[in-house]
């Protein structure tokens, strides 16, 4: 059996447990990731992507908008291409309760968040796209973030700098010797292969499946998973965050992020044993677009791409079952403490917006316990790909050739780093995905240095298949590229193809009328009635 | 304008339906609103191939009579075998006269081999798709190579290989894959929208590359007695290149069906085109129609984008406009309609019946299943319920059958267009 040592195990590869990697690698300590499917595969990119100013909050939880616009300011700075700075807008409609809109202002100048008001009409110029009837505008720092992006830097980050991660790896147990956690025990479902990690410290940041880790160790941690549900909609009808000027509610913001809009975000409180089989119901789907087209009336007149649900970690940090006590904001565990559990650590609660600061509170007690004296740097050193500012597109075409359409696309997902991307290369030449603009050699890229196990992975690192078409060709081209680039082996892409498309599928189902069953008709056609891809067996139950 | 027949949808039911209309001497016309299924199509008819359990079926029309014709709502079941053996040999016949030669097992289908390497039971195919004429490599211990024209990225000969070495057709064989280069065209990659199957096809039909390519093959295929390439040898001149290729290298070649484009379904959407326009029928291409008026279940005229208040009526109608993907069913949040007339349709209302869990589930899809009422005689009904006898619907547009999970969608196609034409020179000459 395999078997690794370490200073600081971490498990669960969202945006919180990359972060911890980051930030230990940044102190010298020696630090190890396992993940159980991908990088931001969970919560982490399963939300709407928006770089919170603060202002959402700061009328009832001043703690999160102070917090947030910490970070936000810290996020433009380190993680550029992670982020559009798009601005945000807070629009009262006529059916809204006008006083909300003076209290947000106060709120936030109270918690430092630069906010101005707008006339409607300045308001519509900025976004014409807007609901003319809306009686008054706010405007805010927000902006958007993509999730996949900033977790999967993180990782680069650390794992240039000596750390190691492992995607697709469940945590079978925790390996005790006597009260304290010593190590874990893993199974790699892509090798088919037990192996062992041991380390002085485990820290649990697996966001809501933390109950069930805090479970292996012996510890009780109750989390109360809520429900989150959002809609895509194809083509981007916003530029600027559009967010509804009330008392938080189901459907009441707008979020530009790439090539799409996401309307966000419903609540429900779920059970936990459901969290591993999350559909979005019909009602969310009716309340998110009626609610959509409120703020912006284009909402109605164009094609909804797919619908999907994140999991909101909230933690219970009472112990109290019946809920009362749950905490929105960041929970920092220290088992030894608590449970007299040595090694064992848990971070939960927060949202992405706060990662860095959940990754900077975690590894501050890693640090005290390891008796490292290093001080946090994740606020100054920007993620690779955001090292400069970013280069004008004009001097890369004029070296390669390559169309701006290209170009453009790849520097805005990879930053600085599209200089080990676009090279002179007949690979550049050959797009894959049409939708989002990915060349053969992106993805050559992303195989070779991005932890990339499938083409779901990929997708998560180039946005292969997340455009109008979802997946139609340019799939079954990424699965012959995994063969190409010795990824993978011709039998292994062949499931992998499939997987990707019963992926693909989970979130088309909800949303399946107009456009979007003609587009299932023709993908159905090509995969099912052209390939026969259904008919290819099964393979033999590895992944 | 005054025609006998009037066809809105030009895709093989329409085509098949307007041939047979004209070559009896009907003044037809097809209102054609784009690119029909034949450009994403395989290329083959396919006339049944699945039992409902996925098992293949081998001998289509005997599995018709008695299987599927006596369910009573199936397209097959309105035609009638002799219908279905009728219109299929029309078909052939049409395309042998434009010089597209089609090769059938008799009575028997034969297997295609896909893109992912995946064998599928079809009933009529080009010559130059893989066929029962690989039996010669099943004597001895033969080589198949799987080639790519390098730089070409729907498709990658490692995939189909994988699927084909699993195969117990092809276990007598060795299957290597390898590419073929021509330098001479490495700049069309530059451009990150060309080099699909259509571009290589335009290479391929210009003979003076053919020895080049020719001696490129035979160079990659380390003496293989089969040789298996995407299907893009040729689209305009394909007969001619393809038997010159033969020749050139000695080999014996299989065309593979790609991705969209379909060079193999362009070959019969052209061959279909031209032989309904050598008949002395109109095709009006890129036109929408956009309603038209039924009185006393009679469809008076119809009338369209381009033609604006001008009414185009016609003794007989044929609504072959195809399923979803090609807008003859429109899904709204949770109603399908028929959008050119509003006929009656076979579909569930609750949306979530539409669909299947999984993707791939082995059932299918519902959707798929869905489609415009129709009597007997392919006659729907209109909003009142009235059934509109001088109107025909054929092809996709038909409820009750599944094109994919069946194998039959060429075969409904084909039939049911034949079966209209047949009613339609019927009524003209009463």
């Amino acid at each position: 059996m395999n078997y690794i040592e370490t200073q600081a195990i971490i498990i669960g590869g969202g945006a919180t447990g990359a972060g911890t990697l980051r930030d230990l690698t940044l102190r010298g300590i020696n630090s190890v990731l396992i993940e159980k499917n991908d990088i931001a595969s969970g919560t982490t990119g399963r939300n709407h992507g928006l770089l919170h100013s603060g202002a959402r909050y700061a009328v009832k939880d001043l703690e999160s908008a102070t917090e947030c616009i910490a970070e936000n300011r810290i996020l433009k700075k380190i993680a550029r291409h992670c982020v559009e700075d798009t601005g945000g807008l807070f629009v009262t409609l006529p059916e809204d309760d006008p006083s909300y809109h003076g209290k947000l202002l106060a709120s936030c100048k109270f918690a430092g968040i630069p906010a101005h008001e707008l006339s409607t009409k300045e308001a519509l110029a900025l976004e014409p796209n807007l609901n003319p009837d809306i009686l008054s505008a706010i405007r805010v720092p927000d902006g958007t973030i993509d999730p996949f992006r900033l977790a999967s830097a993180n990782v680069l980050d650390s794992t240039e700098r000596g750390g190691r991660i492992f995607t697709h790896c469940d945590v079978k147990s925790l390996i005790k010797e006597g009260s304290a956690v010593k190590g874990v025990q893993c199974y790699d479902r892509v090798k088919g292969m037990d192996f062992e990690i041991r380390g002085d410290i485990v820290v649990n940041a697996a966001g809501v499946w933390g109950q069930h880790i805090c479970g292996l160790a012996g510890v009780e941690l109750k989390m109360f998973p809520s429900k989150g549900s959002m809609v895509i909609i194809d083509y981007r009808i916003n530029n600027i965050v559009v967010n509804r000027c009330r008392v938080p509610a189901d459907g009441d913001i707008i979020v530009p992020g790439d090539t799409v809009s996401i309307i966000g975000t419903t609540s429900k409180k779920i059970e936990y044993n459901e969290i591993e089989r999350l559909i979005v119901d019909d009602d969310e789907i009716e309340v998110l677009l009626a609610d959509g087209e409120k703020l912006i009336p284009h909402v109605s007149k164009t094609r909804v791409l797919r619908a999907y649900c994140g999991v909101r970690p909230l933690v219970d940090i009472s112990g109290d079952i019946k809920g009362r006590d749950i905490s929105r904001g960041i929970v920092l565990v220290d088992h030894e403490e608590r449970d007299s559990t040595g090694g064992f650590i848990t971070i939960a609660g927060g949202k992405l917006m706060t990662y860095r600061l959940m990754a900077e509170m975690t590894a501050n007690l890693v640090a005290k316990k390891l008796k490292v004296k290093k001080k946090c740097s994740t606020h100054r050193i920007p993620l690779p790909g955001s090292e400069k500012k970013i280069q004008p597109m004009k001097q890369i075409k004029k070296f390669t050739g390559i169309p701006g359409s290209v170009t453009g696309s790849t520097l805005y997902r990879h930053g600085q780093r599209v200089h080990n991307i676009l090279t002179k290369d007949r690979k550049n030449y050959g797009l894959i995905c049409e939708c989002e603009m990915v060349t053969a050699g992106e993805i050559e890229y992303a195989l070779k240095n991005l932890n990339v196990k499938d083409i779901v992975d990929l997708r998560r690192r180039t946005r292969i298949g997340m455009g109008p078409c979802q997946g139609e060709l340019c799939s079954y081209r990424a699965a012959g590229l995994f063969v190409e680039f010795e990824a993978a082996g011709a039998k292994d892409a062949n499931i992998m193809l499939k997987d990707f498309l019963e992926e693909r599928w989970k979130g088309i189902k909800p949303i399946l009328w107009g456009d979007s069953l003609r587009e299932t008709e023709f993908t159905y056609w090509i995969y099912q009635g052209l390939f026969g891809l259904g008919d290819i067996p099964e393979g033999d139950g590895k992944k | 304008m005054n025609y006998d027949c009037l066809i809105i949808g030009g895709g093989i039911s329409g085509l098949t339906c307007g041939i047979k209309c004209v070559s009896e001497g009907l003044r037809c016309g097809i209102l054609s609103s784009g690119m029909s299924a034949l450009h994403f199509s395989s290329g083959s008819i396919d006339l049944y191939g699945y039992h409902t359990n996925r098992k293949i079926v081998y001998q289509p029309l005997d599995y018709i009579e008695r299987l599927i014709i006596p369910e009573g709502r199936h397209p097959y079941s309105k035609c009638g075998i002799d219908m279905i053996r009728e219109g299929i040999s029309f078909f052939s016949e049409t395309l042998e006269k434009e010089g597209l030669v089609l090769y059938h097992n008799n009575d028997y289908n034969h297997f295609h081999v896909s893109t992912m390497g995946t064998v599928k039971p079809t009933y009529l195919s080009q010559r130059s798709v893989f066929n029962d004429s690989i039996k010669e490599g099943f004597k001895k211990r033969s080589k198949i190579a799987i080639l790519n024209f390098s730089g070409f990225r729907d498709f990658y000969p490692e995939l189909a290989a994988e699927n084909l070495r699993k195969n117990s057709l092809f276990s007598l064989f060795d299957i290597i894959t390898g590419e073929i280069e021509l330098p001479l065209f490495r700049r069309t990659e530059k451009n990150p929208h060309e080099f699909r199957s259509m571009d290589i096809a335009r290479i391929f039909d210009s003979e003076k590359y053919l020895p080049g390519i020719a001696n490129q093959i035979v160079n990659a295929s380390g003496g293989a007695l089969f040789v298996g390439l995407p299907a893009f040898i040729g689209i305009n001149n394909f007969t001619r290149i393809y038997q010159r290729l033969s020749e050139l290298t000695g080999m014996l070649i299989y065309e593979i069906p790609t991705l969209p484009p379909s060079i193999l379904g362009m070959r019969i959407d052209d061959a279909l085109k031209s032989r309904f326009a050598a008949l002395g029928g109109e095709f009006i291409a890129g036109d929408t129609v956009n309603g038209g008026e039924i009185v006393n279940g009679v469809l008076d005229h119809i009338h369209t984008e381009n033609h604006g208040s001008t009414r185009l009526r016609s003794k007989f109608f044929v609504l072959s406009s195809g399923s979803f993907f090609s807008r003859g069913l429109v899904s709204e949040f949770n109603m399908i309609r028929e959008p050119v007339f509003n006929l009656k349709v076979a579909a569930s209302e609750d949306r979530r019946e539409w669909y299947s869990p999984s993707f791939f589930q082995k059932e299918s899809h519902p959707f798929l299943e869905y489609g415009v009422v129709t009597n007997n005689t392919l006659n729907p009904e209109d909003t009142q319920g009235a059934t509109v006898e001088n109107l025909f619907c054929t092809g996709a547009i038909l409820p009750h059958y599944n094109p994919i999970r069946e194998g039959c969608g060429g075969g409904v196609a084909i039939s049911t267009g034949y079966f209209a034409a047949k009613k339609i020179i019927e009524g003209c000459r009463s």
